[in-house]
């Protein structure tokens, strides 16, 4: 054989070995989640009842139902998308379409990388210290909806400004040359066509907020309340804080071990319920965006 | 180098060559006049066919290149001065074979002092200078040497208007040898309008190098 | 009066001396093809027409620009008012992800115009002074992304002159083109110079030729020479002129 042959050889080699060590891996990543959501499922799906979404715990967390947990959750979701949709969409539309390529805008996007890099526990403890203690809101929803808010403001801008680069500059410049002004452009033109991509961003804090637990710890999560929030600077009960909570301290954690895998089953299935949705309003946007 | 130049060149060693079977026919007419050479008389008759040849090569190779390469400004010219100086060669070669034929046919030999007289020879030889002049104007660009065909186009014109005269004489003189006398004034027509073409030649050189148009023109002598 | 005159332009960008000593005066109802290598300056002058550079950061201008005499620099100007005026194609169609009709509409709507039967009828006109009428009155509603390239050029063309500009520029409109739609624009732009001035930018050296009244040869910033295009294609008075368009260079 030649040399030029061997080497064939080996490249074919090469190819066929990585192409099955790629897929293997892809494999295992897809078998990993597979196996989190089996785990869970099995463990979990006993508890799962109607009562068991409808009704408050009981006897010390062995039984009854998360339902108080279950709306807290939401609550939190709902506040931090509330504060930081809007906030972080317009910053994201300011820096990609507004600000002019200088040292200040660098700076900014740094700031904000490093603001998505900033350990979840801090900024519970941030927000403890800003929210809860020196504009005095107490642990409350408002506390912990701003907490979580921040924390998903980073991602929020990014996918907005990702989603806004990626609109082809042609866009633009067409309009502005039959004589619109930019906020037209980026209004009729811009962002509808953006939109689906930003939704991504949505999605991804959604998931994000709803399992965070270090913020909620000193913001606003409580162990036990009988009664659901009556306002923003109520207390409430959260899923992955109660989570927790079952399972490392509480009166009897064995007994309710059961309850810890329902609960995290019911946060996988809200979370997956809310991709679902946003993958439903993503994908129609897309269309809206061919066809209007 | 391009390929529009290489085609440039090719085009220019055709014409180049169409100019050389010229100049070459016109050597042997005029020695075939003097001499009654009525074999080299023929050898142009036959040549002839290779003078049409060249032409039609010519012409198609002047086709494909506005086909394909659609030239501009200095080229356009230049092939459009081709196409026309391709032409003008070929009457003057038609002219030449029809000379030849006179030569030919003719039952006896040409009164040698009577081409003299005629200026016949004075005609062969400006043209013979014409026609290698016009051919390094050509190659060379040089429209100077071009220009200056009209005025020895002039000789011709001058032995062209006084033939008539020089030759009615003769005729009075020897009524035998009339038929003779018409071919020599036919021939000093033929003459005259092969000056022509190459003045024509030369109307395409200028035209091709400095684009100005001296078709038609009063003012050429002048330029 | 010329329609456009642009005396003595020097454009930068930031240190880059992209436009020397412009003079250019253009006359109305014609068609002036702008030629050139690439970085020439010529698609830079284009967008000074209609400010478009404006969008670009670190551009400065010296120089006038007159369109109907009115030096549209100047410190009052509107800009919005000066692209009503000054329409633009650009290279690649950017039909936007609307349909063929709002496509159309959006010029009217972005300045303001509401009138649904006034809107329905110039996008009517726009169609036909484009010659696309014929072909997209049936389904004005689908997405404009459903035509071809060809089409949505036209459509390009037919966005801009919805909003009645008086001149129209054109960056190389068919250079992503097809041949047959590419003779179908240069067809349109001869029906179009009766009504409008248009200036166009063109790699496309006979395409140049076929279409344009009037040539501008810019090579490296500078204009080499302007003239009429028939005397220019046949008799250049400038050897660069002449080596640009013969392939000689560039």
């Amino acid at each position: 054989m030649t040399a030029a042959e061997k080497y064939n050889r080996k490249k074919k080699r090469n190819e066929i070995i990585i192409f099955h060590s790629f897929r293997l891996f892809s494999m295992i990543v897809l078998a990993v989640l597979f196996l989190i959501l089996f785990f869970i499922f099995i463990r979990g799906y006993k508890t799962i009842s109607w009562e068991f979404l409808t009704t408050i715990p009981d006897e010390g967390m062995t039984k009854g139902g998360i339902y108080p947990a279950i709306i807290g959750t939401l609550y939190l979701v709902a506040g931090s998308i509330v504060f930081a949709f809007p906030l972080g969409v317009f910053s994201g539309i300011y820096i990609n379409e507004y600000a002019k390529d200088s040292w200040f805008k660098r700076f900014v996007g740094l700031m904000t990388n490093n603001l998505s890099g900033i350990p979840s526990i801090v900024f519970g403890l941030f927000g403890m210290s800003l929210f809860v203690n020196t504009m005095k809101f107490g642990d409350s929803i408002i506390a912990g909806s701003l907490t979580l808010g921040i924390l998903t403001l980073p991602v929020i801008i990014k996918t907005t400004e990702e989603a806004l680069k990626s609109i082809d500059n042609t866009f633009r410049l067409g309009s502005y040359a039959l004589g619109a002004t930019k906020l037209q452009t980026i209004k009729r033109v811009v962002l509808p066509m953006a939109f689906p991509n930003i939704i991504t961003g949505l999605i991804l804090s959604v998931g994000r907020v709803s399992g965070e637990t270090a913020p909620i710890l000193f913001t606003v999560a409580a162990y036990f309340l009988p009664k659901l929030p009556k306002g923003i600077f109520d207390q409430v009960m959260a899923l992955p804080y109660h989570l927790y909570v079952i399972s490392t301290s509480g009166t009897n954690i064995s007994e309710s071990r059961p309850i810890a895998y329902g609960t995290a089953l019911v946060l996988i299935a809200i979370v997956l319920v809310v991709n679902i949705f946003a993958n439903g309003l993503r994908m129609y946007f897309r269309k809206k965006v061919k066809m209007n | 180098m391009k390929a529009l130049d290489e085609e440039i060149k090719l085009l220019k060693s055709e014409i180049t060559t169409m100019f050389l079977l010229i100049q070459a026919q016109m050597e042997k007419v005029n020695a075939a006049m003097i001499n009654d050479d009525k074999a080299l008389a023929q050898e142009v008759i036959s040549t002839e066919k290779r003078v049409n040849a060249q032409e039609l090569t010519i012409d198609r190779y002047c086709e494909n290149m506005l086909a394909i390469f659609q030239p501009v400004a200095i080229d356009l010219r230049y092939v459009l001065a081709v196409l026309k100086i391709n032409n003008n060669l070929e009457r003057a070669g038609d002219i030449l074979e029809g000379i030849a034929r006179f030569v030919l046919d003719a039952e006896k030999p040409f009164d040698n002092k009577l081409l003299e007289n005629t200026g016949i020879h004075k005609m062969f030889e400006a043209l013979l200078v014409m026609i290698d002049q016009i051919e390094t104007a050509f190659t060379n660009d040089d429209t100077k040497l071009a220009r200056s065909m009209f005025i020895k186009d002039d000789i011709l014109d001058k032995v062209n208007s006084s033939a008539v005269k020089t030759v009615a004489e003769y005729i009075k003189e020897h009524p035998e040898n009339i038929e003779e006398a018409l071919y020599i004034i036919s021939t000093i027509r033929k003459l005259e309008r092969i000056g022509d073409q190459i003045t024509n030649i030369a109307e395409e050189i200028i035209f091709s190098v400095e684009a100005k148009v001296l078709k038609h023109s009063k003012y050429k002598k002048g330029n | 009066m010329y329609k456009i005159e642009t005396q003595n332009i020097n454009l930068y960008y930031g240190d880059f001396h992209a436009l020397k000593d412009i003079n250019l005066k253009l006359e109305e109802n014609t068609v002036t093809a702008l030629i050139g290598p690439s970085g020439c300056g010529k698609s830079t002058y284009l967008r000074m027409l209609n400010r478009m550079n404006d969008l670009i950061d670190n551009v400065r201008l010296e120089g006038k620009v007159l369109i109907d005499g009115e030096d549209i620099y100047r410190k009052n100007m509107d800009v919005v008012e000066l692209r009503k005026k000054v329409g633009m194609v650009f290279q690649k169609p950017n039909p936007f992800p609307k349909s063929i009709f709002e496509n159309i509409a959006y010029g009217l709507r972005v300045n303001g115009i509401t009138d649904r039967k006034f809107i329905v009828e110039e996008v009517e006109n726009s169609l036909k002074k484009a010659a696309l009428w014929d072909e997209v009155k049936d389904k004005l509603k689908k997405s404009a992304f459903e035509l071809s390239g060809g089409q949505q050029q036209r459509l390009c063309i037919a966005r801009a002159l919805a909003i009645k500009p008086t001149v129209v520029l054109m960056d190389e409109p068919a250079s992503a083109l097809d041949p047959i739609s590419t003779a179908k624009i240069e067809e349109l732009i001869y029906e179009l110079k009766k009504q409008f001035t248009i200036v166009i930018v063109t790699h496309n050296m006979q395409q140049a030729a076929r279409v344009s009244d009037f040539t501008a040869f810019f090579y490296l910033g500078n204009l080499i020479e302007f003239g009429d295009t028939k005397q220019m294609f046949l008799n250049p008075s400038k050897e660069e002129t002449q080596n640009y368009i013969t392939g000689r260079f560039g």
